[in-house]
C-alpha cells in the first residue's frame, strides 16, 4: 500500500473510512430510530396506543425506540388522525424541519386515507395528501403490536 | 419589565394534541393567554347529517379515542327517546359497566399524564402498566382496548358469563390495591405536593361563572354529578358516593379524579353483583319519528350533552355535541394567569383537556 | 328545578307574549319566546332564580329559519327556544351574563353565520384562518356571507431544515 502512489491511497482510505462511517450511521439509524408523533386532527384513539408504546407491556425503548420532542432531532415523523385545513401547514413545516433522512409512518385508518372522516368540509384525507408516506399501518384504532410490526418492517426497508 | 409573547403548539412536549396558545409573559410570569382551538375539527355534526343513524354510533365514537363510551351511550340514549324504545335492564347494566371501566381507565390515563408532565415518569408508567388491567378487560368483553362499540340503539351487543365476571371481579381487587398505592405515594411525595398546591387555581364562583363541570368542578367544591342528579342508564339502582374537594387546584383535582377511580371499582363491582337476566337488545326501526331530545351524560371529564332532532328519515336533521372540556377550555387564561411559565404543563394536564372533544 | 316558578316568573317578565312551553325528552321543557325576550329571560334565570348552568347553545337552519336553543340545566333541563331569519341573523349576547356562554356564541356565529351583538370576542372558535366557504351548517348557500372573522395572528418560524 505504501508503494502505491500516495493520492491513490488517500483515496481508497478516504473511501473506506466513508463507508465504515455510512455503514456505523446506517446501523445506528436502523438500531435507534428517533420519533417524533404528530396528531393532525384525530381522535386520540392512536395516540394514546402509541404512547402506549413507551409503557412498561410494549416498552419500545428497549428496541432503541426513543420518542423525541423537538422535529430536528427526529428520524421517523409518526402521525395520526386525517389532516384538517388547519393542521395541514403545521404538519408540513414539521416534515421540513427534520434532517433528511426522515420517513414519515401513517399510523392508523384515518391517517391513511381520512378514516370515518373522509368526507368532513375541514378534512383533506390521509397524511398522503400533504406528504410522502413511506409506511401505512392501518387500525381504528391502530393496536400496539401493529405499530410495532410496521416500524419493524419500515427498518428493515432503511436498511 | 418588558413583555414577550411565547407561541406555544400545536405541537409541542407539554401538549398531547394540538392546540395553539399566546401567553405573554412578563419575566417568569404570564400576564395574558389567547388560544386558539380547531387544529382537530373535523366537522363531525355536519359529518353526522350525511350518515344514518346506525353509522353515527360508529362516528360518535371517534369523537373522542378516550372517552367513545360515553359518546355512542348518551347518543344512543337520545335516539333510543325518540323511538320510545325500553332497553333491557341486563343492557343498561351492561352499558353502564362499561361506562365505569371506562371512567377508570381515563382517570388513570390522565393521571399518568400529569406525572409526566411534571417530571415524576415513575407514576406515569406505574398508572399506565396499571391501566392496562382495565384494557384487557375491555377488550375480552368487546373485542376492542380502546374502541369498543358496545353499543347498539336499542342495546348492547357484547354479553358475559359467570367465569367472565369471577375472572374481572380478580383483577379489579389487583386493581384497587395498585390504585391504593399509588394515592399512597401521591400523597406522601412531597415534591408532587408542591409542584400541584395553590397551582391553576379556580374558585367555586368561577366554576358558576363559566359553567365548569366535571372533577375540575368538584374539586373546587361544586357538588355535581349527573349520575345522581338525573340517573340514566343503571344508575338510579347504584349506591356510590360523589366525590368532592374545597381547595380548586391540581391538587385537588388529582385528589377528586383518584378517589373516583376507586368508587368507580365499587360501581363495577355492584353491577356485576347484580346483573339481572334478560335480553341484550330491543329491535329498533331504522327511521325514526320526527321528534327532539336533549340527552346527557356524565363522561370522566364530566357533563356530555346530545341534543338531537330527526325529520322521519333515517338521517338526522341535526346531532349537536357539547362535550366538558369546552366548559374548561374556557377557564384557562383565569388559570394562567400570574402563573410561571414552569407550571403551565401542570395547568394545562390539571384539567384533563380533551382537545378532540373540544374541537368535534 | 321547580318548572312553574320558572314559568311563572317568565310571564310575569313577558306579559304581553305568548310563552309556548313543550315537555321533551330526556327531562326536558322547551320554552319558545321571541328573539328579543331572550336576553331578558336569561337575566331572570341568573339573578331572579340561580339558574347559571347554561350546558350549550344549539343553532340550527330549518330550511325556513335559523333556530337556536339554549339548553340550561338544574336538575332537570330547561331549554330557550328562538328563531331568527335567515337573512342577518342577530340576537343580545349574554356573555356579560353567563361568562360560560362565551364560547358557544362564538361557534354558533361561525357555524350557522349569526350575529352575536355585543360578544366580546367574536372570533372564529374552530373553523381554519382560511376558511371561505359558506357557514358549514346551513343548510343551503346563505344568502348573507358568513358573519367577519378576525384570525389570530400566528408566529412565522423560519423555513429551514430539510
Amino acid at each position: 500500500m505504501t508503494n502505491a502512489c500516495p493520492c491513490l491511497t488517500a483515496t481508497l482510505w478516504g473511501r473506506l473510512e466513508r463507508d465504515m462511517l455510512d455503514s456505523l450511521v446506517r446501523w445506528a439509524r436502523r438500531k435507534s430510530p428517533w420519533i417524533l408523533h404528530f396528531n393532525s386532527g384525530g381522535c386520540n384513539g392512536c395516540d394514546i396506543e402509541i404512547l402506549d408504546l413507551l409503557t412498561p407491556r410494549y416498552d419500545v425503548e428497549r428496541l432503541g425506540i426513543l420518542k423525541e420532542a423537538s422535529p430536528r432531532h427526529a428520524d421517523i415523523l409518526l402521525c395520526t388522525g386525517p389532516v384538517t385545513r388547519q393542521s395541514r401547514d403545521r404538519l408540513r413545516r414539521i416534515y421540513e424541519q427534520m434532517p433528511a433522512p426522515r420517513w414519515v409512518v401513517a399510523v392508523g385508518s384515518c391517517s391513511c386515507s381520512g378514516g370515518v372522516f373522509r368526507d368532513g368540509y375541514n378534512v383533506l384525507g390521509g397524511v398522503d395528501q400533504v406528504l410522502p408516506v413511506d409506511m401505512y399501518i392501518s387500525g381504528c384504532p391502530c393496536r400496539p403490536e401493529a405499530m410495532i410490526d410496521g416500524l419493524v418492517r419500515l427498518l428493515e426497508m432503511i436498511e | 419589565m418588558t413583555r414577550m409573547t411565547i407561541p406555544i403548539g400545536p405541537q409541542h412536549p407539554a401538549l398531547k394534541e394540538p392546540l395553539s396558545f399566546l401567553l405573554t409573559v412578563e419575566g417568569e410570569r404570564i400576564v395574558e393567554s389567547v388560544l386558539r382551538m380547531g387544529y382537530v375539527h373535523r366537522g363531525i355534526e355536519r359529518i353526522c347529517q350525511n350518515r344514518n343513524y346506525v353509522q353515527n354510533v360508529h362516528v360518535v365514537e371517534r369523537v373522542c379515542g378516550i372517552c367513545s363510551h360515553i359518546h355512542t351511550t348518551t347518543y344512543c340514549q337520545g335516539v333510543e327517546a325518540l323511538l320510545g324504545l325500553e332497553v333491557p335492564p341486563r343492557a343498561l347494566c351492561l352499558r353502564t359497566l362499561l361506562c365505569e371501566l371506562e371512567r377508570i381507565h381515563s382517570h388513570l390515563l390522565w393521571m399518568g399524564v400529569l406525572a409526566e408532565l411534571i417530571g415524576f415518569t415513575t407514576i406515569f408508567m406505574y398508572a399506565w402498566r396499571d391501566r392496562e388491567i382495565v384494557l384487557d378487560i375491555m377488550e375480552e368483553l368487546s373485542g376492542g382496548r380502546v374502541a369498543h362499540a358496545v353499543n347498539v340503539i336499542g342495546g348492547v351487543r357484547i354479553d358475559l358469563d359467570a367465569e367472565m365476571s369471577h375472572s374481572i371481579l380478580v383483577r379489579l381487587d389487583e386493581l384497587e390495591r395498585q390504585i391504593e398505592t399509588l394515592l399512597g405515594v401521591i400523597q406522601h411525595e412531597r415534591t408532587f405536593r408542591a409542584r400541584t398546591r395553590g397551582v391553576g387555581h379556580l374558585s367555586a364562583e368561577q366554576v358558576r361563572r363559566y359553567c365548569v363541570v366535571g372533577p375540575t368542578a368538584r374539586a373546587s367544591g361544586v357538588d355535581v354529578d349527573l349520575r345522581r342528579d338525573a340517573p340514566y342508564a343503571a344508575y338510579d339502582q347504584l349506591d356510590f358516593r360523589v366525590i368532592t374537594a374545597e381547595e380548586g387546584d391540581v391538587w385537588a383535582r388529582t385528589m377528586v379524579r383518584l378517589l373516583e377511580t376507586i368508587e368507580s371499582l365499587h360501581l363495577c363491582r355492584q353491577l356485576l353483583a347484580e346483573l339481572p337476566q334478560g335480553a341484550l337488545t330491543v329491535r329498533a326501526p331504522r327511521r325514526v319519528p320526527p321528534g327532539e331530545v336533549v340527552s346527557r351524560g356524565e363522561a370522566p371529564r364530566g357533563e356530555l350533552v346530545y341534543y338531537i332532532r330527526s325529520d322521519g328519515s333515517d338521517k338526522p336533521a341535526r346531532v349537536k355535541i357539547r362535550t366538558p372540556t369546552l366548559t374548561t377550555l374556557i377557564t384557562l387564561p383565569d388559570q394562567l394567569r400570574d402563573v410561571n411559565t414552569a407550571d403551565v404543563p401542570a395547568v394545562l394536564a390539571g384539567v384533563d383537556l380533551c382537545i378532540a372533544c373540544a374541537d368535534r | 328545578m321547580n318548572v312553574d316558578l320558572i314559568l311563572e316568573a317568565l310571564r310575569k317578565t313577558f306579559p304581553a307574549e305568548t310563552i309556548e312551553v313543550r315537555a321533551m325528552p330526556v327531562n326536558e321543557t322547551f320554552v319558545t319566546l321571541p328573539p328579543a325576550c331572550i336576553r331578558p329571560a336569561a337575566q331572570v334565570l341568573v339573578e331572579q332564580l340561580n339558574l347559571r348552568h347554561l350546558s350549550a347553545i344549539t343553532g340550527q337552519d330549518t330550511g325556513s329559519e335559523i333556530e337556536l336553543l339554549y339548553h340550561f340545566w338544574d336538575g332537570r333541563g330547561l331549554t330557550l327556544r328562538a328563531s331568527l331569519p335567515r337573512e342577518e341573523p342577530h340576537i343580545a349576547t349574554l356573555t356579560d351574563l353567563i361568562p360560560g356562554a362565551a364560547f358557544y356564541e362564538r361557534e354558533v356565529c361561525e357555524m350557522l353565520g349569526v350575529t352575536f351583538e355585543g360578544h366580546p370576542d367574536p372570533r372564529a372558535l374552530l373553523l381554519p384562518d382560511d376558511w371561505d366557504g359558506e357557514a358549514p351548517l346551513r343548510q343551503q348557500p346563505s344568502p348573507t356571507p358568513a358573519a367577519p372573522r378576525h384570525p389570530l395572528p400566528l408566529p412565522t418560524l423560519g423555513e429551514g431544515g430539510g
